[in-house]
């Protein structure tokens, strides 16, 4: 059978499987928990503890309490990431074997955080390098061993990338007569003004 | 504490190393491996300690051995991303989709990352390659295989 948040896929086993942990859990304290996952998701620090606290009535083991929360986080990003509405997911939810009022607090989480989870996940798409700043400075050559009188204007420029994960950053320098640049300037509001029209 | 020189205790401590790593690479039976140290004339209580150690350590030593081996790098995790290229300086009005693919791998505790970008119809047939060499394990030759080493 195929779930829109698994993106019309099957649903994976080990999801199926934790579906009924989750029913242990009361829906007030799971909407909480919820929210703990969430938190995580968007890149804040999770509470371990208040979690363990939370799943402390249901009597879970520690391998649960992880299950949970990872099984959680799959729900959640995953129907993020299909941009699934939060009906749609209460519904197939509920077509696992999970009780309403638990889908629906779980849904009722996933639709506040819905719109912030989807930039988190674009902002950590995919990206192979980013440009972080533009430095420069306009010479003017006097003269030169090849020249006496040059009296020339130049420009440097300093392109400060920034690379994926490791957070490297790398400096490129380019200098350029003003012939050149007027030419680079030109090309790229060329293809600045095509950015605009697709926006 | 034991009262005897540095190098006796160095000596020592190598000796029992190449001792339990040699049988356990072996995986020698309790029988050859009374028989090796019976040799160098130790008391029976001793030996017998030996063999206990032996037998108790040598499934982790062989863990640990194995890993020991020369390893390629093991596939880590997958990013994709699929873009449409609508224009470049040369040429507009262009529909050009292109998948970019940055591949992390492991190789002894090192991670590196490879970045690759195709279009929609070699990933097709990449992904075509890949089911075909996965079904192979189905075929009789790779079953026999399998079921001997069973």
């Amino acid at each position: 059978q195929r779930f829109r948040f698994c993106g019309d896929l099957d649903c994976p086993d080990w999801v199926l499987a934790e579906i009924s942990t989750l029913a242990k859990i009361s829906s007030v304290k799971l909407k909480l928990i919820c929210a703990q996952v969430l938190r995580d998701l968007l890149g804040e620090a999770i509470e371990y503890e208040k979690i363990l606290k939370l799943t402390s009535d249901a009597k879970l083991e520690s391998g649960d309490v992880k299950a949970t929360i990872a099984v959680l986080g799959f729900i959640l990003s995953s129907a993020a990431k299909h941009n699934v509405d939060s009906e749609s997911l209460s519904s197939e939810l509920q077509q696992l074997g999970l009780p309403k009022e638990h889908a629906s607090g779980l849904c009722r989480s996933y639709e506040e955080k819905q719109s912030s989870l989807q930039d988190s996940l674009r902002a950590c798409s995919l990206r192979l390098s980013q440009l972080g700043s533009v430095r420069w400075r306009v010479d003017y050559t006097l003269s030169s061993s090849e020249l006496r009188e040059v009296n020339e204007p130049l420009v440097h420029l300093t392109f400060n990338l920034r690379d994926g994960e490791p957070g490297r950053t790398a400096a490129v320098p380019v200098a350029l007569s003003a012939d050149k640049f007027r030419v680079l300037l030109a090309e790229l509001k060329q293809a600045q003004a095509l950015m605009n029209t697709l926006l | 504490k034991l009262n005897i020189g540095v190098d006796a205790v160095q000596h020592g401590v190598e000796g029992l190393t190449y001792l339990l790593t040699e049988s356990s690479k072996l995986m020698i039976s309790d029988i050859d491996f009374q028989d090796s140290i019976h040799v160098l004339g130790f008391s029976d209580e001793l030996n017998k300690l030996l063999l206990q150690l032996y037998l108790d350590n040598r499934k982790e030593i062989r863990n640990i051995l194995g890993e020991l081996a020369p390893k390629l790098p093991s596939y880590h995790s997958l990013e994709w991303r699929l873009d449409v290229q609508l224009a470049s300086r040369s040429l507009r009005q262009q529909i050009k989709p292109a998948v970019t693919i940055k591949l992390h791998l492991n190789q002894n505790e090192h991670q590196t990352a490879q970045v690759l970008q195709t279009d929609p119809s070699t990933l097709l047939h990449l992904i075509q390659q890949l089911e075909q060499a996965l079904g192979e394990m189905k075929t009789n030759h790779c079953r026999r295989i399998v079921r001997n080493m069973k």
